[in-house]
């Protein structure tokens, strides 16, 4: 096979999708964990316009409308886990993630 | 060349700029002489020798303020570096430039010009991505992430999607990178904090991991039998995404901006906190 075509990019996907769940079981840092989702998502919609350019049918935009919703509900899982995340940092006084078990002060 | 000592101490900048400038332009310009006048090799080197010893002496304001290069020392020193960068350029033309051209002529003849823009974006995605899962400093993640989001975006364009690039270069990268760097710098763990990995699973692990996804995945995606259309087309699909929002996915278009309207206030009263704290302690 000469040029690029699907498997190329859902190759980049997997890549993508590995190495964000790397971040997330390997950080201990809050943040870090949050970064490792937003890679899992984007690999996701990698997927999406993929599928949507090389397999749906020509003119059907499925898959572009699924990737703006899955960056829609990124952004706002970020504002609210970031958050989440400076709410932590003012009662623990970290963002590490192993030391953080409580559910009260 | 070799200006007076006296001269060199107290020379003004626009002298030496304008000495940087004509001796860039002697260096830059040197080559061309053969073709006006019927001087050899010798002549071009001696005008570069002399456009470099200017630009040295220019430079002299700059970088060697410790030690005044001046008289005979600057003539020494600019033999020096006229020499180094003599043998540089000899070794990058002479060898260097004929290798990369035959490698580069026989890979073009394998790869389509055009791909070499997806290898590019391709390439960029996934050291972003690598970036941020084994950087040891979670500030040089984030900039990774930035990478990551910007070759995405590049894949997009690849894919004919413009619509979704465009959003993902204005919420990715103007937004959500932007919120992660701010929680970065308010929670205080920029640098100095060794124990970032978790132990239990510690970056060898993760390796192995993210070595078993990928054969995995990719197994999977080279081997299925996708049905792929026989002409992909590239059309802007803006328009066509405007109507498809306002018609076919109305519902789910007003169900997200509910839920970023949620998002926006719960995010506001879960951060909130600490304002309240202060104001409480500071009265």
């Amino acid at each position: 096979m000469n040029s690029v075509g699907l498997p190329h990019f859902l190759i980049v996907g997997a890549a993508l999708f590995a190495l964000g769940m790397v971040t997330v079981v390997t950080r201990r840092n809050a943040v870090g964990i949050l970064m490792g989702v937003e890679l899992i998502l984007n690999a996701a919609n990698v997927n999406f316009i993929a599928f949507n350019h090389y397999v749906d049918a020509p003119g059907r935009l499925t898959g572009q409308v699924f990737s703006i919703f899955v960056i829609v509900l990124a952004a706002a899982e970020a504002a609210v886990g970031l958050a989440i995340v400076l709410a932590i940092f003012q009662t623990f006084r970290t963002i590490d993630v192993q030391e953080t078990d409580l559910l009260r002060e | 060349m070799a200006a007076a000592p006296q001269r060199d101490a107290g020379a003004p900048w626009r002298e030496r700029i304008l000495a940087i400038l004509g001796g860039l332009f002697v260096v830059a310009g040197a080559p061309l002489l053969p073709h006006f006048f019927g001087v050899g090799t010798p002549a071009v080197l001696a005008g570069q020798f002399v456009g470099l010893t200017a630009i040295l002496w220019g430079l002299n304001r700059f970088f060697f303020r410790r030690l005044p290069l001046s008289g005979f020392v600057l003539v020494l020193f600019s033999i020096a570096v006229f020499g180094v960068l003599f043998l540089l350029g000899y070794f990058t033309t002479e060898i260097v430039l004929p290798f990369v051209g035959e490698f580069a002529s026989r890979f073009i003849g394998l790869v389509h010009l055009a791909d070499l823009g997806f290898y590019l974006f391709a390439t960029m995605t996934i050291a972003g991505a690598a970036g941020t899962a084994f950087s040891r400093n979670i500030i040089y993640s984030a900039w990774s992430l930035l990478f990551a989001f910007m070759g995405v975006a590049g894949l997009y364009i690849f894919l004919g999607a413009d619509f979704p690039a465009v959003a993902q270069v204005l919420i990715y990268v103007g937004g959500i990178l932007v919120l992660i760097l701010f929680a970065i710098m308010l929670t205080k763990q920029i640098g100095g904090d060794p124990h970032l990995t978790n132990a239990h699973l510690a970056l060898p692990a993760g390796g192995v991991l993210a070595l078993a996804t990928v054969a995995i995945l990719s197994y999977m995606a080279v081997m299925a039998p996708w049905k792929v259309v026989a002409e992909p087309q590239y059309v802007s699909s803006v328009q066509s995404l405007g109507i498809a929002f306002l018609t076919e996915y109305l519902l789910p278009f007003e169900v997200a901006s509910v839920v970023l309207l949620a998002a926006l206030i719960g995010s506001v009263v879960i951060a909130r906190k600490e304002i309240k704290e202060t104001t409480d302690s500071g009265l």
